[in-house]
């Protein structure tokens, strides 16, 4: 193909720059910017490059960068470990209750990483929920780099789990039975065959869970600073929330985070671009799975043990806390009642305003983010346009950008005195910062899935007469619908609960979901935190699935 | 949803088109509780017609957000939770001088020529009744056997009080009391909520140096828990009120300010569990009066800030 394809390139193409110009680039060079300029906040552009040298020169920064890419690897290989053999045996053969299991797997999704981990804290402490039934308590494996490890990957592993059953899906069974044909072993054909042709999507999914695992901030706060722990999050946030401010250090070491992820990213690239992934291709393929045979107990068995550590016990831990009237009064029968769930209907402290407030802005989230992920991944994977590159790395940049660091460029860029108009103070600048942080979901689950259609589909609708955007739009479109959407509705939970941004950039008067559990928290009122905690958490769950019944009823997502 | 999202996006737009024509609203940051403000703010706007909108995190959040709006500032009164805030930003020369009225039965301590305490909380003890340790009285009890491992400390590299209390004490024996506590098992435990929380569920006994009003509130709400005042003195912390000099609407942040001291302002604080700044406003909980304050040389503690943190990382290490 030459430097013309026969995509309809052109639209989609100028779509996701504009979007990814406004949403990505404007803060990230804010960000830059403040990190050259120290005084940049004063709109003064004094002693450039001077915050450099005291911030990398700080003795600790090394140990907390080693911290970082440790504790980001400790996470990938436990997410790896629990998730692949699942996603596989969910993907080849039939495991009874597939679709149950399937719901229960993606609620951790929706469990906001700070409330989870709360939520391991009062059952694993000293006297927590744990030793308040079975008499013992875990707190020395939770207070340390293992118990941060076991937190943060039943956090993330849904990623990978869903990630690994829909690609091995995609894949089916029909090439590894080609390999059979010929004489490989069942392992071997899974090994040699099957497996690779997955690994768009398992790469892909595995280091969207290292750059979150780099950038998250409750979990490394709450459990690793007793473990002596810090890693560079905790760090910049440190330089942050303690006077005097240190914006300019604060953006040196994101741009450390950033250069991490970036080469994560350049490293998955290079795995991928040694061949092709092409699975797609509009030949008809069996959809039936193969029984379990002998297995079935035992693969029975994983599922519910990892949907119990993963779902259950922070569900399980955060309704004890709501329902307690005192977290001191413990788990007794007589310390049991519906008050703060009461409170949250009756909107206490502005409980349904905040959230109405974050709902609106998940649905806001999902759809900019869709729209730009799936233009800017066909830019991407599907022409030859030149700058490409540039493009992929832009989607990549806010994965590793802590929110706190997204919300002060933000700040920087949109409160600049000599424009007309600005978002900032509205709404829209929540909604400007939930798209620059989740962005690369949408663009990373919609490229995995564009490398795997064949380019001579969009041809032949092209041989037939088709448009270049009637081509994208009946023929591409469908068939990365299923990994956007399921995409689009991961970027609505995570919007809703987003917390680190929200409380610095929240417009005066506002609150969200997050802001409001963290002010109870703040306050001591640590049972209607987790009263709305836990009303977001089903209301997230359930109605992405309820959205997905009906796309499916109406035939536009297959099974 | 689709048409919360629509009265958003209605409500955003009008508020970029309102921005440039309504005046005599006033913008506060504060550190304090989000339940005291909105009580405030709501009071306030019965008694004068100015509609205030708030900003509530807390103080390092709140300075972060100023700081970096700092070349187009929106922010009229800040109400921070340490005066070392104050004193900064009059030294920057970003405050109105300004005295209210209503400040006439503030103590001069806690009131300067540009700034004034709205409400104040000291450090205690917080100690859990029913984890079956002896009722401390003393900083140093808490260093004994019958505490080992069950001592939070809130960091004081996250607080402004807790480096004030952390600072005082150290000086008075080279770290000693710091060095016990670690020898006893004591740990650093994030910033004031989240060294609590464990004293309420009973993994902790104590909290050593937890903010007053946060503890007090939580026993009136029922939690085993208990707010003891060290006999040998602790330190308070005032909660400065400030108008700054960009403000363009000076005339009405003085009088949100004067509302703060009224009766009825110092009344909520009150309600709040701080204490309140006028000298002369009751409240349900010890005054400044019946504690014994540590004393210190404040700008000879905050010039060796460094230092102090430094030490005390590397007494409960780890890094």
């Amino acid at each position: 193909m030459a430097a013309k394809s026969v995509g309809g390139q052109a639209p989609a193409a100028w779509l996701a720059i504009a979007g990814l110009l406004l949403v990505v680039a404007v803060p990230f060079a804010a960000v830059v910017m403040q990190g050259i300029f120290p005084e940049l906040g004063q709109g003064s552009f004094a002693n450039p490059f001077s915050s450099f040298v005291t911030t990398l020169n700080d003795g600790a920064l090394i140990g907390m960068a080693g911290n970082t890419i440790l504790l980001g690897c400790c996470v990938v290989l436990a997410s790896a470990v629990v998730a692949v053999p699942l996603g596989v045996f969910r993907a080849l053969y039939r495991v009874p209750g597939a679709a149950l299991f399937d719901v229960l797997l993606l609620v951790p999704f929706m469990i906001p990483p700070y409330i989870a981990t709360l939520g391991w804290i009062m059952t694993l402490q000293p006297r927590g929920y744990l030793q308040q039934l079975l008499g013992f308590n875990l707190a020395s494996f939770l207070f340390s780099l293992a118990g941060m490890t076991m937190v943060m990957a039943f956090n993330t592993f849904p990623v990978v789990y869903f990630a690994v059953s829909r690609t091995v899906e995609a894949v089916g069974a029909r090439y590894a039975d080609v390999g059979r044909v010929f004489g490989a072993t069942p392992a071997r054909a899974f090994w040699r065959i099957t497996l690779p042709l997955s690994a768009p999507g398992l790469a892909a999914s595995l280091m969207l869970v290292f750059a979150a695992a780099i950038e998250e901030y409750g979990t490394p706060a709450a459990l690793g600073r007793r473990a002596g722990f810090q890693v560079l999050v905790t760090g910049i946030d440190l330089r942050i929330s303690d006077w005097p401010i240190d914006l300019p250090g604060a953006s040196i070491m994101s741009l450390l985070l950033v250069g991490l992820s970036l080469l994560t990213f350049l490293g998955q690239r290079w795995i991928l671009s040694r061949r092709s992934y092409q699975t797609v291709n509009g030949k008809p393929t069996a959809k039936d799975k193969r029984p379990l045979g002998v297995m079935k107990w035992p693969v029975l068995a994983a599922f519910i043990i990892v949907s119990f550590l993963a779902t259950g016990v922070p569900l399980l831990s955060i309704l004890a806390t709501a329902m307690s009237r005192t977290i001191s009064g413990g788990l007794a029968l007589d310390n049991m009642s519906f008050d703060n769930f009461l409170s949250v209907f009756q909107n206490s402290a502005g409980a349904l305003g905040a959230l109405a407030n974050s709902f609106s802005l998940g649905i806001g989230t999902a759809l900019i983010t869709g729209l730009i992920g799936v233009t800017a991944a066909y830019t991407v994977v599907k022409t030859k346009i030149r700058g490409r590159l540039a493009i992929d790395s832009l989607t990549i940049i806010p994965n590793a950008l802590p929110g706190i660091v997204v919300a002060v460029g933000l700040i920087l860029a949109w409160n600049m005195p000599w424009l007309p108009a600005t978002p900032y103070n509205t709404p829209f600048i929540l909604l400007l910062a939930y798209c620059c942080i989740l962005l690369p979901q949408t663009m990373r689950y919609s490229t995995a899935a564009f490398q795997q259609i064949g380019d001579n589909l969009e041809a032949a609708a092209r041989v037939f007469g088709a448009s270049g955007i009637t081509a994208f739009r009946r023929i591409l479109l469908p068939l990365v619908f299923p990994s956007l959407a399921s995409a689009m509705l991961l970027v609505f939970a995570l919007a809703s609960r987003e917390l680190v941004a929200s409380v610095v950039i929240a417009p005066v008067g506002m609150q969200t979901i997050a802001t409001f559990i963290w002010r109870q928290f703040e306050q001591g009122s640590i049972g209607l935190g987790m009263a709305m905690a836990f009303i977001a958490i089903l209301i997230t769950t359930l109605l992405p699935l309820l959205l997905l019944a009906l796309l499916r009823r109406s035939g536009l997502v297959a099974e | 949803m689709f048409k919360s999202l629509k009265s958003i996006t209605l409500g955003a737009v009008a508020a970029v088109l309102m921005a440039g024509v309504a005046h005599a609203d006033i913008t506060v940051y504060t550190a304090g509780p989000q339940s005291l403000i909105d009580k405030m703010s709501e009071g306030f706007t019965k008694e004068t017609g100015i509609k205030v909108n708030v900003f509530q995190a807390t103080t390092g959040k709140v300075m972060a957000r100023i700081e970096a709006e700092a070349s187009n500032p929106v922010v009229d009164v800040l109400i921070s939770a340490s005066w070392d805030t104050a004193s900064d930003f009059e030294k920057r020369g970003w405050l109105v001088k300004y005295s209210s009225p209503n400040a006439a039965k503030v103590p001069d301590f806690l009131k300067s020529d540009y700034a004034v305490a709205q409400g104040i909380s000291a450090l205690g003890i917080a100690w859990n009744t029913k984890s079956g340790t002896p009722k401390p009285s003393d900083w140093a009890d808490l260093t004994k056997p019958e505490y080992k491992d069950m001592v939070n400390i809130p960091d004081p590299a996250q607080s402004g009080s807790s480096f004030e209390l952390t600072a005082a004490l150290a000086g008075q024996d080279d770290f000693k009391l710091f060095k016990d506590l670690q020898a006893n098992g004591a740990i650093i435990a994030g910033a004031n909520a989240e060294a609590l929380n464990p004293v309420l569920q009973g993994a902790k006994a104590a909290v050593f140096g937890a903010v007053d009003y946060i503890t007090l509130a939580a026993a009136k709400k029922g939690e085993s828990v208990e707010v003891v005042f060290p006999a040998s003195g602790t330190v308070i912390a005032p909660r400065p009120a400030m108008i700054l000099n960009w403000s363009k609407n000076q005339d009405e942040a003085k009088k949100f300010i004067d509302y703060m001291l009224s009766d009825a302002g110092q009344k909520m604080v009150a309600a709040q569990m701080l204490m309140p700044a006028r000298s002369d406003v009751a409240a349900d909980r010890p005054l400044i009066s019946d504690l014994k304050l540590l004393k210190f040389d404040n700008a000879a503690v905050y010039g060796k800030r460094k230092e102090t943190l430094g030490e005390i990382t590397k007494i409960f290490g780890g890094k």
